[in-house]
């Protein structure tokens, strides 16, 4: 499994998420590089920069929705102007502690979002998750 | 009470008098000859009660109240005209919104009467308002309030929550004696709490959004997130939909993942063969969902209690809200739900709730 997907980018602006997220990614071994953002801004920056290099781009994204400034709703808005390409190759899931029904119906709606996984992270569901998209 | 303050407007100089030399004692009074002096006192004074004469020059009684019926809603009006004139009182009562309709020469008690009564609806009118509109503030007080617990008050749990499981993944969740499973219980326990809450005010609150259910989907989804910490559970699901079925899908998702929850939660412990069985027959006017379990069954004479708030049995760690929960959204849903069960033997929920197509 590893190797067919190398990076994944965290966008949170909570520390300690990431921090956590961070250490079951990398203990379950499902990726070999963590990108990680505390901002949508941040994350856009990233993906703007490296957009032609195939190396640097996340394979798969896990986005949090409760951000300041820039939630993952406006993140994605500003997402699915990326060409196509990139949009192919990086696939985004919510990763959220919401239970607000709105928040959740409208990440399922979007285009965008392959899935909503809910915090705490588990790395089973993460895992049977990348086995659908990654096979 | 403080006085109450009308305005009289009557192009007949005569009548204006007489009514401030009638009436001056019990209010305070304000006159004028015509609609658009009138309409400047209103400006200027917070005026309770109008009285208009229908015969004017200018304009009639009920055309000033028309008039004026954007600007000044809330003062109660009342007519006074000189003669019976019936398509007067017609247009009146259909468009000048006019609480009394009072014929000169007025009597002084009838006209006082009129003018007390008129003040009293006033008075309820703004009352009325006034509660309206700190309801409203409540409301979206407690509309953010829950958002609040959905996100802010949910988030750090749900972070304590995730240490705990990198603690587990490092095998670290047996180094302090039993603590660390004593955090994951409780946090476990606040989060259940959480959820609940969230979900009877959102019961309690929201109007029913009607759409489209699709129950394979449904039932598929809820199986997967709560039996993801018990796997022994199997569940035999049986689901006839060959016909749409609309509905209110947030309550029926609480509904039924409640009742999926305590199926899997109240099991036997030395049962080897935990079984739920679903069955979901969607008709035309109505869908029929039956949820039964092989678990602990409950008590015949708690059998009528389980659907009040905060009731639980001695011997199982329930919080007493699940299906206070699922009642309270069936009500909503003008939904039914009948149960049985046999100590040791399990439990059946039968529920129906009406296709909204």
């Amino acid at each position: 499994m590893a190797g067919k997907h190398k990076k994944v980018m965290l966008i949170d602006d909570n520390e300690v998420d990431l921090k956590i997220n961070s250490k079951i990614i990398t203990i379950s071994k499902l990726f070999e590089e963590i990108i990680v953002c505390q901002s949508g801004d941040e994350a856009l920056t990233y993906l703007n920069k490296h957009q032609d290099d195939d190396e640097r781009l996340p394979d798969f994204i896990l986005l949090d929705i409760q951000m300041p400034e820039m939630d993952g709703f406006e993140f994605l808005e500003v997402f699915k102007r990326f060409p196509d390409r990139l949009k192919e190759k990086c696939l985004v899931a919510i990763l959220s502690s919401t239970l607000d029904f709105g928040d959740i119906k409208k990440a399922e709606a979007n285009p965008y979002v392959i899935k909503l996984l809910k915090k705490p992270l588990f790395p089973k569901e993460l895992e049977q998750l990348l086995g659908k998209y990654f096979s | 009470m403080s006085t109450i303050r009308v305005l009289y407007i009557d192009d007949e100089e005569n009548n204006l008098t007489a009514f401030k030399a009638g009436f001056r004692r019990q209010y305070e009074i304000y006159t004028a000859t015509s609609a658009a002096d009138g309409q400047k006192i209103l400006e200027n004074v917070d005026i309770q009660v109008i009285i208009a004469d229908q015969k004017m020059p200018k304009i009639t009684g009920v055309d000033f109240f028309k008039s004026i019926s954007k600007t000044h809603p809330d003062p109660v009006r009342i007519l006074l005209t000189g003669y019976t004139d019936i398509e007067a009182l017609a247009d009146a009562i259909n468009h000048g919104d006019i609480y009394r309709y009072i014929t000169k020469p007025w009597n002084d008690l009838e006209l006082h009467n009129s003018i007390k009564n008129a003040y009293d609806a006033y008075v309820a009118k703004i009352e009325l308002r006034d509660k309206i509109a700190e309801l409203e503030k409540t409301n979206d007080e407690l509309n953010r309030f829950i958002y609040s617990i959905s996100h802010e008050l949910r988030a750090p749990l749900v972070s304590a929550m995730g240490i705990v499981n990198v603690v587990k993944m490092e095998g670290l969740f047996d180094s302090c004696g039993e603590y660390w499973g004593l955090i994951e219980t409780c946090a476990n326990k606040l989060d259940y709490y959480i959820q609940k809450t969230l979900q009877y005010y959102k019961n309690h609150k929201t109007t029913s959004d009607i759409s489209s259910v699709d129950f394979n989907k449904l039932i598929q989804e809820l199986i997967d997130l709560y039996s993801y910490t018990d796997k022994d559970t199997h569940f035999h699901v049986e689901i006839r939909q060959n016909t749409e079925f609309y509905g209110d899908a947030f309550r029926i998702e609480v509904i039924l993942g409640n009742l999926i929850s305590n199926a899997i939660k109240y099991q036997k412990e030395d049962e080897t063969n935990k079984k739920v069985v679903i069955s979901v027959d969607v008709q035309r006017e109505a869908v029929e969902i039956v949820i039964s379990d092989n678990g602990m069954g409950i008590l015949n004479e708690h059998l009528e209690k389980i659907f009040t708030q905060f009731f639980k049995a001695k011997t199982n760690q329930g919080t007493g809200l699940g299906l206070f929960i699922v009642k309270e959204a069936l009500n909503k849903i003008n939904g039914k739900i009948a149960v049985s069960s046999g100590l040791s033997e399990g439990t059946t929920f039968k529920i129906t709730i009406p296709n909204g197509r």
